[in-house]
């Protein structure tokens, strides 16, 4: 047994009410929104209002001592000054910087650039390079960089909203197990007009002052920025004699297993990943203080969220509050955002606001409008995201202890094992869904479901107890049909089909809805890393949980329009396609494959190899 | 409002990727959302695209879509009252 307790011991935020602890603090403690009109994104949207970080890219390059021509997109940016905060805050040597690993959420990464530059690059090398930066892990690793971090050492998940969120039980897990005694870990997004346009095809964009929990809410405004916590094990906190901020005490990670882009109504994945949380941390209800809600402004939101909340508390709620109505909806770092925002509440003995809020919704949380001078032991923190990828994550004053966890090293086997090669189509998929489903469905989802599931079948797992999927670029041809859209025809009359299979965690988000499996769901997206990352979380699960059976698979496609701009960028060739391969992992021998082996197992899944070997 | 009726038949079925029916296949009186069709909210989010793109007729509110889109027949009504292209 193991009862590591994760400190946190260092914080970092930028967001649209303040650049560092001291202006949030200040603009909590005002209530003062940083929601208004758009000022430095380039749309034609002009008449939406977001939470958008003050600094120009350039304002933020010189923050960080870099020359005015690098070619560092705003997501990294935002990242490197938050976790540059969090460092120095925990007091982190030059030894240290070699050895700590950042883990980091993104979804958007250097789609900035790339929806700049997007239709010039396909005649012109000028701005071409900015491509090599385009996805999430090379965005974290360029974080990494400029902080001094080793990009060698980084984890990028992309759950979509939930994303910093996962980051930071990610962190905690690899804490727990002993496989790191201190890490980085949140996430940064910078807004794009991607998002903005795929939120808004939706038709879940506030265009006034969002208004979480009220009876006429009429959705959210986005918002950017990042945050970061140093988390580190108790050994490495007296070993440093530091003093901690808060203990990281309890967390959950659930899946919907709903719809791709709506909550469901009894908010199942929302009750589960709270209740988890409140489990590991050995807490009753009536022990949480605050809980920052997800609570983005959207009808659907609001009322899940309501629902899982009364569920688990019951007639207990603490007093709630959702900070998006001060910094907008900053998507993929709003978990790790709420999480300093829940800090500097407990640090300074506060409840932020709810702004906006004015009538009660039926069967609602009434949230709070703000209270001063109040203790708080235990805060609770909500991210949800789409694909139904919800967690949950506690915090305690430093004094509070960690439950036990079973702390064994199970053997685990590939029970299972499927390939949907590049060349080969992707009709089996009809042996799993309805053309009605079918139809919707780009190609590298049908291959993928068409491996997760026969993979499961040759298993006889009908529900895995997790799902964990790897991918380097995630959903390439969806996300270029709606930026081909978008810049050649503009941003209005776009679709929400395309957005909504455009993030990456569409296929675990959709394996969950159907396989059923409410449990662990998360996509891991790290270059030619994220296989392995994902086979070694699966080790972190058999490890800290009951689990039995997990599919892993991994699962990436390339575009006629992407082969072409990597050629003349790399002058590496690599065929148009999707390639697929799902493994199931099981602790149980009978009828496995063989035992697991990581390295060969890697070398096996690894999409550029199966890309290769035709 | 026959030409009408087929020519948004084509666009439901080309917009919402319906490959395996031809316009015959959709009854103009039988509900395109629940029963009928099945098509779901995301559907409805694509048909409102299809109404400004095509017609220039813009619903601000997704639930208007619910009146709307009752049936082929009743979206063909909407669209000949209101469309400004």
């Amino acid at each position: 047994m193991t009862n590591q307790t994760v400190f946190i011991t260092g914080s970092g935020i930028i967001s649209a009410i303040g650049t560092g602890k001291d202006e949030v603090l200040h603009s909590l403690l005002e209530g003062r929104s940083g929601i208004g009109p758009i000022h430095h994104l380039q749309t034609e949207h002009t008449d939406l209002s977001v939470g958008e970080v003050r600094q120009t890219d350039g304002e933020l390059r010189q923050m960080l001592g870099l020359s005015d021509d690098a070619m560092v997109n705003r997501t990294a940016l935002l990242g490197a000054v938050a976790v540059r905060e969090a460092i120095a805050e925990a007091g982190l040597d030059a030894e240290d910087m070699e050895t700590v690993p950042l883990i980091s959420g993104t979804t958007v990464g250097g789609m900035d650039y790339t929806e700049r530059y997007f239709l010039d690059m396909q005649d012109s090398d000028e701005h071409l390079a900015t491509l090599a930066s385009h996805d999430c892990g090379t965005t974290t690793q360029l974080t990494a960089r400029i902080v001094g971090l080793d990009p060698g050492r980084t984890i990028t998940i992309s759950t979509a909203c939930s994303s910093a969120a996962n980051a930071i039980i990610m962190g905690a897990n690899l804490i727990k197990t002993g496989v790191a005694d201190r890490v980085v870990a949140g996430g940064a997004e910078a807004l794009s007009k991607f998002h903005l346009n795929g939120f808004n095809t939706l038709m879940i964009l506030d265009h006034e002052q969002c208004r979480p929990f009220d009876r006429d809410r009429r959705g959210l405004n986005l918002g950017e920025g990042a945050a970061y916590v140093v988390l580190e094990s108790e050994e490495s906190v007296t070993r440093r004699g530091v003093s901690p901020l808060a203990v990281l005490s309890g967390y959950g990670n659930a899946c919907d297993a709903h719809h791709q882009t709506a909550s469901s109504d009894n908010g199942e994945g929302a009750y589960r990943a709270m209740q988890q949380a409140l489990n590991m941390a050995q807490l009753d209800c009536e022990q949480i203080g605050y809980i920052n809600a997800h609570g983005t402004g959207t009808p659907n939101n609001d009322q899940s969220e309501s629902v899982a909340i009364l569920r688990v508390f019951g007639d207990v709620v603490p007093p709630v509050s959702s900070t998006k109505s001060m910094t907008g909806h900053t998507t993929s770092a709003s978990g790790s955002i709420e999480t300093v925002i829940c800090l500097l509440a407990m640090q300074n003995g506060f409840l932020p606001a709810n702004l906006g809020w004015q009538t009660a919704m039926e069967q609602g949380i009434v949230p709070t409008m703000g209270v001063r001078d109040v203790q708080l032991c235990h805060v609770m923190c909500n991210s949800f995201g789409f694909g139904g990828n919800d967690s949950c994550l506690i915090l305690s004053q430093p004094g509070h202890t960690s439950h036990l966890l079973p702390h064994i090293s199970p053997k685990v086997y590939v029970k299972s094992l499927s390939t949907l090669a590049v060349h080969e189509t992707t009709d089996r998929v009809k042996e799993f869904v309805s053309p009605m489903e079918a139809r919707r469905m780009c190609r590298l989802l049908k291959a993928a479901l068409t491996t997760s599931l026969t993979a499961l079948r040759e298993a006889g797992v009908p529900t895995p107890d997790a799902i964990i999927t790897a991918t380097t670029l995630g959903m390439l041809e969806n996300s270029e049909k709606f930026l081909l859209q978008m810049c050649r025809e503009g941003e209005h009359c776009l679709g929400p089909t395309l957005f909504m299979q455009s993030t990456h965690n569409t296929i675990a988000g959709l394996m969950g809805i159907k396989t059923r499996c409410h449990g662990y769901n998360v996509t891991i997206t790290q270059s030619e890393h994220s296989i392995r990352t994902a086979l070694l979380d699966a080790l972190l699960q058999f490890r800290l949980t009951d689990a039995e059976n997990i599919l892993v698979g991994s699962h990436d496609e390339s575009t006629e329009i992407f082969a072409d701009l990597i050629h003349r960028l790399t002058g590496k060739q690599i065929p148009v396609g999707q390639s697929s391969v799902s493994v199931v992992l099981s602790t149980n021998p009978d009828g496995a494959l063989c035992e697991l082996d990581i390295d060969a197992l890697t070398t096996q899944l690894d999409p550029s190899n199966v890309l290769h070997n035709l | 409002m026959e030409e009408l009726i087929q020519q948004l038949k084509e666009q439901i079925i080309d917009v919402l990727n319906l490959e395996d029916l031809t316009p015959e296949d959709i009854d103009t009186d039988a509900p395109l959302f629940g029963e009928g069709l099945e098509l779901d909210s995301i559907d409805a989010l694509e048909l409102i695209v299809l109404l400004e793109k095509n017609y220039g007729i813009k619903l601000a509110d997704a639930s208007k879509g619910k009146e709307v889109f009752r049936s082929v027949r009743v979206m063909a009504d909407f669209v000949s009252k209101n469309r400004t292209k």
